[in-house]
């Protein structure tokens, strides 16, 4: 066997290789003068030959220092390899030899690093990446902070109102707008698709400084009345459509039955928000032409780059300035608004933000548990392994030496788990969007790429030395004589590690009980809102959006034509009990309108604000939205010549009509002198937004009267499996007209789940993190405990001998255990009541103080801790006196 | 005799260092004596040169060094030739033979 450590002098400094080379030329020199001497010459003049013989003495005493220094330097190096090659090879060995310490090790980090690189790759893509712009930070969207009465939060702006603020403002190098759209693409070949589009406004592209791929993007002319129809679009659109080849720019795409040429690419990954393949120049000459009606519609998106200079606050402030006379000149439509901004990378992350950085924390935690947990264990082996350092310090190596073998075992341990948690991140991260795609705003793409890489490398190399300092203090401590002595058998290695191991599960149950009780919240909060009854029954419905699109049907008379076809045809589909359609789903949002009341006097100032639905069919029936009164609409209500009718929800009814609302009249929208509609039923709440938000009052109009809506998305009741009659509602809808465009086909039920899907997925995610937090947790309990017992082993043989009941024993060793379970639940508690402020905007129905999750986690840490203790108790009760005793 | 050119070849001293501690271990000074000995006075290699290789040769790994005690009791370095300074040394007495034989045969009067 090789030598461990090798035996040579030791290295040498910059003066004694000069001390060196001045003594051997000075030896040289003595010799050959002393000779000189002998055949008869003077000292001095044998002393002068001598020098006069060598040459230049002066350069030959640096020369021979600068290559005995360089070579010193390469010794130095290869030692220091060899050492550490060293370390690394008995690294390895003495970690095979204990397979068990080192697959929990690596595990454990494979896992938390797993979490924690996965949740970065989010982190990374959403909140660190810069934005697709030029110089981002100086844009912000620009919206209108209340519209339609009681909404509250900002809202579009009407196309009236972003023309006077983008040509009255001094702040802005210029203000652009959008809107998010569906076109229909019909393909040379194939069946028409809806594709998802934003209209903008041509100086968009200008005002984010976004450059195309390829080609160009919009530039003012595209603007103009006689302008060609144009459109910029995606990477991926530009795949699938144009086969990715540049020379095919300027063809020409039937968008929406128009031939439309497109002028440029945008390189992949570009948006503004949401998931769109078309860009396409809007056209507000219509909307401007009639801004009386117009400015009460708000819908245009507002990004505005604030001049170089200026403050976000004077940009603000400046279009305040204008809100106020807009308010002056327009009462009716702008009397209550103001312009407000937010800058466009928050208010594009949203609300996601918060929950990612909730989830980091999350994963954080877990991973500072889990280096707690490896410290333990390294620890414990360690001082298992006394009595073999002892013996090594004992024939010359360092403590240093000791030390660094320790971070190296650590370290290699690390390097293992990170490799392996950085694949499982990989995956991971596939697994979980191929889960469920709506999870995340569609802003970049999610993947493990260098930078992540790199963080999960830091990580990966941060738990190890992390984990590694208690057990390196550790062993710096050591009574190595003490060790060799007892022959590393006894009980513990001194007072400070006992404390430290300790205190390590302290600060391991204190972590624990912080993330249990925050994702107690979320799962309570989660409990909540899944039991919100939305006021309809997503079971057993299919669902598709048309896009009824044309020329073809500018007329109502068309549009009716075409879903009393489609409708028809569904209804005669086998399987298929019930068919509707309306103008949005419930928790896909809605539109709002302002009300006005027959027989009362309405304040203009203060308008009912009234969400809004076109139905047509039997939609209420086939939602099964039960009637409150009155009755559903039917075939007798006749289309847009016949007395307009309506439908009610019970909110709007005891919000605005506290004496009966059936056979009132209303009218709708911003002109007073609007056609009377009649209510006819009152139907019960449905949750439009989503389970957490209120119940909006509602007014359901009957789509026949109101065909100008020319896109309804369809439902049918089926039997059995909804799924299974895709084919057939496509074919339905074909037979009716093959050129209408068929998107989103899918149930009910999985429509109004995404809407919980992205804090299902944070919930799903958070509620892991402290499970394993647990788990580790009560590893590492478990493990000190279980140390402590065993070196313990003959006080409490000698207890047993001298009358000590089992159960006394028993009773002495959870004391201990539950002792440190106790403080760190405590301090557990107090931790994540300071994590309240964190977690309340992720919460819905339990207030963050919820008692029943406070005390669940309590009792549920205590439970999980009393087993996790009372196994190395038991255990020290069965010690055999005599045995434990010989031991030693 | 004819005096030796002062400026030796340096690949020339650094292969007759190797060949002297070939024979045996020396000290820089015991070297020098024995190149002069062996080259009947011939070749007289100065301190500067001498020692110039040495710890060229040193720091190539050829040879290593070790502090002693020399014939009058001094303190003295003596260097030993390494295992890889031996190999170096047969490849380089074979060059030089084939050297000095080319240049004897153009050298030699017909």
């Amino acid at each position: 066997m090789k030598t461990p450590i090798g035996f040579r002098f030791p290295w040498r400094s910059r003066r004694q290789i000069a001390a060196e080379v001045e003594s051997e030329l000075a030896f040289h020199l003595g010799m050959r003068a002393a000779a000189l001497e002998a055949q008869g010459m003077a000292r001095d003049v044998a002393e002068a030959q001598a020098r006069a013989e060598f040459g230049d003495v002066e350069f030959t005493r640096d020369y021979c220092r600068t290559q005995d220094e360089a070579g010193e330097r390469v010794m130095q190096w290869s030692d220091r390899l060899e050492s550490t090659w060293y370390d690394v090879r008995h690294a390895v060995r003495s970690l095979w030899r204990t397979p068990g310490f080192t697959a929990i090790v690596v595990f454990t980090i494979a896992l938390v690093l797993g979490a924690n690189t996965a949740v970065f790759s989010a982190v990374h893509a959403l909140l660190l990446r810069p934005l697709p712009y030029g110089d981002p930070d100086a844009l912000v969207t620009v919206m209108d902070s209340s519209y339609a009465g009681t909404f509250i939060g900002a809202a579009p702006l009407s196309p009236p109102d972003y023309i006077d603020y983008r040509t009255q403002q001094h702040t802005f190098t210029d203000i652009a707008g959008y809107s998010d759209a569906t076109e229909t693409w019909l393909p040379a070949d194939g069946d028409p698709e809806l594709i998802r589009a934003a209209l903008v406004t041509e100086n968009m592209f200008n005002v984010l400084r976004a450059v195309p791929r390829v080609g160009r993007t919009l530039i003012p002319s595209d603007g103009a009345p006689d302008a060609a129809n144009v459109v910029v679009i995606s990477s991926t659109f530009f795949e699938r459509a144009l086969g990715g080849n540049p020379a095919r720019i300027g063809e020409t795409l039937l968008l929406d039955g128009q031939a439309t040429r497109v002028v440029g690419v945008m390189p992949p990954g570009f948006t503004l928000g949401r998931r769109a393949d078309l860009w396409i120049p809007l056209d507000l000459r219509a909307d401007l032409g009639n801004p009386n009606r117009t400015r009460k519609q708000h819908w245009l998106h507002g990004i505005g780059r604030i001049r170089p200079g200026v403050s976000a606050r004077a940009a603000t402030e400046d279009l305040a300035l204008i809100s106020k006379r807009l308010a002056l000149a327009y009462p009716d439509a702008d009397g209550n608004s103001v312009a407000v901004t937010q800058s466009l990378r928050s208010w594009l992350i949203g609300s996601v933000g918060n929950g990612l950085g909730l989830l980091q924390g999350a994963a954080l935690l877990v991973l500072l548990i889990a280096c707690a947990n490896i410290a333990n264990l390294t620890l414990s082996r360690a001082l298992d392994r006394r009595r073999d350092m002892a013996v090594r310090a004992a024939l010359g190596s360092g403590r240093a030496r000791l030390i660094r073998q320790v971070l190296t075992e650590s370290i290699l341990v690390a390097a293992m788990g990170g490799i392996l948690g950085i694949a499982l991140a990989y995956a991971a991260t596939r697994w979980l969007l191929a889960l469920d795609a709506n999870a995340l705003p569609a802003l970049y793409p999610v993947s493990v790429d260098g930078t992540v890489l790199c963080v999960g490398a830091v990580l990966a190399l941060g738990t190890g030395l992390l984990s590694s300092l208690a057990p390196a203090f550790a062993v710096s401590r050591l009574d190595l004589q003490q060790a060799l002595k007892d022959g590393g058998r006894g009980s513990s290695g001194g007072h400070a590690v006992e404390r430290a191991r300790r205190a390590l599960v302290v600060v391991q149950v204190a972590l624990a009980v912080t993330l249990l009780v925050g994702a107690g919240l979320l799962v309570r909060s989660f409990r909540a809102l899944d039991a919100v009854s939305p006021g309809f029954d997503p079971d057993g419905v299919l669902t598709a959006e048309l896009s009824v699109k044309g020329t073809r049907y500018d007329t109502a008379t068309a549009v009716n034509r075409f879903y009393d076809d489609a409708l028809g045809e569904l209804a005669r589909t086998p399987g298929v009990v019930l068919v509707g359609a309306a103008s949005t789903l419930p928790t896909r949002g809605d539109v709002g309108t302002s009300m006005r009341i027959e027989g009362q006097i309405n304040d203009e100032s203060k308008l009912p604000d009234m969400g809004y639905v076109a139905v047509r069919g039997d939609y209420f029936r086939a939602l099964r939205i039960p009637l409150l009164a009155g009755r559903f609409f039917d075939a007798s209500d006749g289309d847009s010549a016949a007395p307009s009718v309506a439908v009610i929800n019970a909110t709007a009814l005891h919000k605005y009509f506290p004496d009966g609302a059936i056979g009132r009249r209303i009218h709708i929208g911003p002109s007073p002198t609007g056609p009377a509609i009649t209510i006819v039923g009152i139907v019960g709440d449905v949750h439009a937004r989503g389970p957490g938000d209120p119940v909006r009052p509602t007014l359901f109009a009957y789509h026949r009267q109101q065909a100008w809506q020319t896109s309804l998305s369809v439902v049918a009741r089926t039997h059995g499996d909804p799924i299974a009659l895709t084919g057939a509602l496509r074919r339905a809808i074909h037979d009716a007209d093959p050129t209408v465009a068929i998107h989103d086909v899918a149930t009910l039920k999985g429509v109004t789940s995404e809407v919980l899907a992205p804090r299902r997925f944070a919930l799903a995610l958070v509620a892991g993190f402290a499970v394993l937090a647990l788990i580790l947790a009560v590893v590492g309990i478990y493990g000190v405990l279980a140390y402590l017992v065993a070196g313990r082993r003959r006080e409490f043989g000698v207890r047993l001998a001298l009358g000590a009941t089992q159960r006394s024993v028993v009773l002495l060793v959870l004391r201990q255990g539950l002792l440190w379970v106790a403080i760190g639940l405590a301090a557990g508690l107090v931790a994540a009541n300071a994590e309240r402020m964190l977690l309340a905007a992720s919460l819905y129905g339990v207030t963050a103080g919820d008692p029943v999750t406070y005390v669940a986690v309590t009792l549920l840490l205590l439970a999980v801790a009393t087993v996790a203790c009372l196994i190395p108790a038991v255990r020290a009760t069965r010690v055999d006196p005599v045995v434990a005793m010989r031991a030693d | 005799m004819q005096k030796t050119p002062t400026e030796m070849l340096q690949g020339t001293v650094d292969l007759l260092v190797l060949r002297a501690l070939a024979w045996e271990s020396m000290h820089g000074y015991a070297i020098s004596r024995w190149l002069e000995g062996r080259s009947a006075g011939v070749l007289q290699v100065d301190g500067a040169a001498l020692y110039q290789a040495l710890h060229r040769l040193q720091r190539r790994g050829w040879v290593t060094s070790v502090w002693g005690v020399s014939e009058n009791n001094r303190r003295a370095r003596f260097y030993r030739l390494t295992r890889t300074g031996t190999t170096h040394l047969h490849a380089s007495v074979a060059v030089w033979h084939n050297y000095a034989h080319a240049v004897a045969q153009v050298l030699a009067p017909q």
